[in-house]
């Protein structure tokens, strides 16, 4: 049924679909209403689980993994310093095995304190085992977390959801809630492969000599190369009980195009709007949105932009040093490609900025007219009246 | 679509996972210190002259083992009851709780277990040894004299107490007024002394005669007379004031007192015998006014008293003493007229005296009081010389609480003769001490006496243990007293103290009975658990949850650490709430 719902409304709404047992987490904006509306469902009883009360997000995440090693399915949802603040744990919980999905709404790290819509919280945690799916609006974000708990259970690694911050997590649209009984054809109860039992007591997680553990980060990497494969199937399996075809990754118009943006989160929604413009007034212009990041699906770029003459990724994130950290995954990922195209960096949007479809539009003209790549890192927007003030 | 109940594609997981125990590795060897349990010192216990185990006490009491709370303090002191309701309670003031919220009402509780017992017709298990032979003669039967029988008794003594009076009992049967305590509830303690072989003798004054034929019946004598003498007040016409502690003994004899109510009385003096004097003198209906030297805050008299005694219409004028009473003649219709004190008005000077501020006259300013009685209440001291150990003796030992000399046979003086702080509990203090003394004299000589009444310190204060000199565990106990900091008050919540039932002053003064009343059971249980445990291991478990190793072991109710596995992280001694646990570093 649809409904109005906001952002982060949609994500608790899945968590609750998906009979989440154990929720631990720790407040902060702009996250807050994802477990704000878990915890009075808890309270209330819509939702048969133990929320814990933690003291900081490092406990939050130390909780789930507790949880998750017994067998049970879990949820936590953080932002920035909150996701920073775990990381250690991230790492466990990924070297662990434990299908944990965690909401992190992207949020600019201070100082410069800022609440505001920057990737760079959840890119800066892209080496530490864990799948990210990057959502475009509310209703991604809700189908995005179901598959989450299918596809973290399928390799026995956490999922990331990811959702911008207040451009999707605080906005109200309309979206589909699925009932009950349709998510449970399509999500059915964790059957765990291992789990804490005192029946039967083990120690899990313990010293590892050099001669298993470079085996151990193998079989990792083996189940993340699982990933794509096993999204595509429960993607399929969605497609068929809901109707809709949440794609690992979506090309558009990018058959004929002759500069393809490549962007992640709301943006897509605003590149879309500018790549139709474009197409109207006569621009053979293309969009893929990236929802996958970890694993980065290669192969699926490698098809699609084999052959193409140039690339715009549009970054609202910065690794400092290199450059927009999408347009250097994807440098990486086609430069065997046969036949790669010029990738264009540009870094946009940070903090909160607005990435209008002017922005876009204004990209896709300095892309056209530039002969050749003259920089990786190409910051849009900057206000030269206050560059001037610290050029000396 | 897919069957999505088959896994996709599942690869194996390679998992640090083992089934195998991790017994084989001793983590114990990474330990370079090692949490041990080091039971402490209460602070409440070491400010009783008693020495009761009052931590352990509220311990049982909150498990409602009443029985078991009445014999530790019997161990320490044979008068539960009586204390818990005449005792200055020195254990409340010290009391770590109070520093959080209010002190335990430890007092309200040794009277409920008091009560608690005498009221029950299962006799409370005391240790005792078994006889020993030898004879003591026991001059006087106020707390000292019966707290030295008691003891003795349980070492094995003989002991025969010899009572001037017509009842036992002392200052106790005697001096305090029926309002603080009742008759009943003092012989049903003394009757627990009877029980234990103890022969008592009343009307049977002892004189320096007879002190001098007990070398040839007994092996040992102890002499608790008390000081039964009041000070005379000496001024000009001081004769014509009435002895306060002969008035508070008249009225708990019973004897006629010739006093006319709706009168006047002044009561010269500013400790609890005057407090007492003028208390009852306001159930009789006359109208007191306590005369003090000093000021309220230098008053010995316990202050709660004072309080009380202000609450019902006792009046207190301080900075004033007498020095003269004149008239009290006969007005011409043959009615008695009052008596005209003269009241030199007082100034605190700087100086202090052992703490108290010193008072000199202000100028010649007095004032005069028409008053229709006088009673004198200045204190009291030793009623015939033979009660105080002579001196000059080459074989003397000065205890805290008594004084021992070797004569023929060994004499012990103790009560108010010997101790610095006059009080019941210091008096049952001087009982026990002597008791200790003379067991160990006859047992190991002279010279032993010392060393093993210090071995039964409770802290490092003066009160002595029986529990410890008789081999208890107290006796392993750290004498290191637990402070507040020491207290991991995370696990202790805010809880009001337990209160009694109190007459109101305009009741009380129609009455002799009691002014307060005993707890009930359900409260003095949930009062119990507002203690902290300062310093025992109260079986709270927190360190076995607490301890990453699981290495807190529980063999017959006791703990142990297991140290092939404890890796001396310390997070049990952190989390005990009581300071029952410390960290010892390792011999490495």
């Amino acid at each position: 049924m649809k409904q109005v719902a906001e952002g982060s409304q949609a994500v608790s709404e899945a968590v609750r679909l998906a009979k989440v047992q154990v929720i631990a987490a720790y407040p902060i904006t702009p996250q807050t209403h994802i477990v704000e509306e878990l915890s009075e469902y808890c309270a209330n009883g819509t939702l048969n689980a133990r929320f814990i009360c933690v003291e900081s997000e490092h406990s939050a995440m130390a909780a789930l993994i507790g949880a998750a090693s017994s067998g049970v399915r879990t949820f936590t949802a953080t932002s920035s310093h909150g996701l920073a603040y775990m990381h250690e744990l991230l790492h466990w919980a990924s070297g662990a095995r434990l299908p944990i999905v965690m909401t992190n709404v992207n949020r600019a790290l201070g100082p410069g304190w800022n609440i505001w819509l920057d990737q760079t919280d959840s890119l800066s945690q892209r080496d530490t085992g864990w799948i990210q799916l990057y959502c475009e609006d509310s209703q991604d974000a809700l189908d995005t977390t179901l598959i989450a708990y299918r596809l973290a259970e399928s390799v026995n690694l956490p999922v990331m959801v990811v959702l911008d911050a207040f451009f999707l997590s605080h906005t109200y649209e309309p979206v589909d809630i699925p009932d009950q009984e349709t998510v449970n054809t399509f999500l059915p109860p964790l059957s765990p492969r291992f789990q804490i039992d005192t029946a039967n007591p083990a120690a899990f997680n313990q010293f590892v000599s050099p001669q298993a553990y470079m085996e151990m980060r193998y079989n990792i990497q083996t189940a993340m190369q699982r990933v794509p494969g096993n999204y595509n199937e429960i993607a399929q399996d969605f497609k068929a009980i809901f109707g809709r075809d949440p794609r690992l990754a979506e090309d558009v118009h990018c058959d004929d195009a002759e500069i393809i943006f490549v962007t992640a989160g709301t943006t897509v929604s605003t590149c879309r709007q500018a790549v139709d413009r474009l197409r109207q007034a006569g621009e053979k212009a293309g969009l893929l949105k990236l929802k996958m990041f970890r694993p980065f699906p290669v192969d699926f770029f490698r098809q699609v932009l084999n052959g193409k003459q140039k690339v715009a990724v549009v970054d609202r994130n910065c690794s400092f040093g290199a450059s927009g950290i999408f347009a250097q995954e994807l440098r990486a990922a086609l430069y065997n490609a046969e036949a790669p195209p010029e990738i264009f960096g540009y870094i946009a949007g940070l903090g909160g900025r607005d990435v209008t479809p002017e922005t876009i539009e204004d990209i896709y003209w300095q892309t056209k007219r530039a002969d050749r790549l003259q920089t990786e890192n190409i910051w849009i927007g900057l206000d030269q009246e206050t560059l001037k003030t610290w050029r000396n | 679509m897919t069957d999505n109940k088959t896994p996709h594609h599942k690869i194996p997981l390679f998992l640090p996972h083992s089934s195998t125990s991790t017994a084989a590795n001793k983590t114990g060897s990474w330990r370079y210190v090692r949490p041990v349990y080091d039971e402490k010192t209460s602070p409440c216990s070491a400010a009783c002259p008693a020495g009761e185990d009052i931590a352990r006490i509220e311990m049982l009491l909150s498990r409602t083992l009443i029985q078991e709370a009445c014999e530790t303090i019997l161990e320490e002191n044979p008068f539960p009851a009586v204390c818990g309701r005449v005792c200055f309670h020195n254990c409340e003031g010290a009391c770590n709780r109070g520093q959080m919220d209010d002190p335990v009402a430890i007092q309200q509780l040794e009277r409920f277990i008091g009560d608690a017992a005498i009221s029950k017709t299962e006799i409370p298990q005391i240790k005792t040894l078994p006889g020993n032979g030898k004879k003591v003669a026991i001059a006087g039967s106020g707390p000292a004299g019966l707290g030295a029988a008691y003891f003795l008794a349980r070492l094995g003594f003989a002991c025969e107490v010899f009572e001037a009076a017509s009842e036992p009992g002392g200052i106790l049967r005697w001096g305090i007024p029926t309002y603080r305590l009742p008759r009943g509830v003092l012989q049903k303690e003394i009757r627990r002394i009877k029980e234990l072989g103890v022969t008592l003798n009343c009307s049977a004054p002892v004189n320096a005669e007879m002190l001098k034929t007990f070398k040839n019946r007994y092996d040992a004598v102890f002499i608790g007379c008390g000081h039964g003498r009041a000070i005379d007040l000496q001024f000009e016409g001081a004769q014509k004031a009435i002895n306060g502690l002969q008035f508070l003994h008249n009225i708990r004899a019973r004897h006629e007192m010739s006093l006319n109510s709706k009168r006047t009385a002044a009561v010269i003096g500013g400790g609890n015998t005057a407090i007492d004097v003028a208390r009852t003198l306001i159930r009789l209906g006359i109208d007191p006014i306590i005369v003090y030297r000093r000021r309220r805050q230098d008053m010995p008299a316990f202050d709660p008293e004072l309080q009380m005694a202000l609450d019902e219409g006792v009046t207190l004028k301080e900075l004033l003493t007498p020095i003269a009473i004149k008239g009290a003649g006969r007005d011409p219709a043959g009615r008695q007229t009052p008596y005209l004190v003269t009241l030199q008005k007082m100034k605190v000077s700087a100086m202090q005296i052992e703490g108290r501020a010193r008072v000199i006259p202000d100028g010649d300013q007095t004032e005069t009081l028409e008053i229709d009685y006088i009673f004198s209440a200045i204190g009291a001291e030793p009623e015939a010389v033979w009660h105080q150990a002579p001196t000059g003796k080459s074989s003397s030992l000065n205890l805290s609480h008594c004084k021992l000399i070797k004569d023929d046979i060994p004499i012990a003086y103790g009560g108010d003769l010997t101790n610095r702080v006059k009080s019941v509990a210091d008096a049952v203090a001087s009982g026990k001490q002597a008791a200790i003394a003379l067991d160990t004299y006859f047992k190991y000589g002279w010279d032993a006496v010392n060393k093993a009444v210090a071995g039964c310190q409770v802290g490092s204060g003066p009160a002595v243990s029986m529990a410890m000199y008789l081999d208890d565990d107290r006796k392993n106990r750290n004498p290191q007293i637990v402070s507040f900091n020491e207290i991991n008050t995370h696990y202790f919540k805010s809880a009001s103290r337990a209160s009694v039932t109190v007459l109101p002053p305009g009741d009380r003064i129609q009455t002799f009975l009691p002014v307060e009343s005993t707890l009930t059971p359900e409260a003095a249980v949930e009062e119990s658990q507002r203690c902290f445990n300062c310093g025992i291991c109260n079986a709270c478990d927190y360190c076995r949850l607490y301890c990453p190793e699981m290495s807190v072991m529980v063999e017959d109710e006791r703990r142990h650490i297991n140290l092939d596995y404890c890796k001396g992280c310390g997070l049990c001694v952190a989390e005990c709430p009581r300071n029952a646990m410390a960290l010892k570093e390792e011999n490495i």
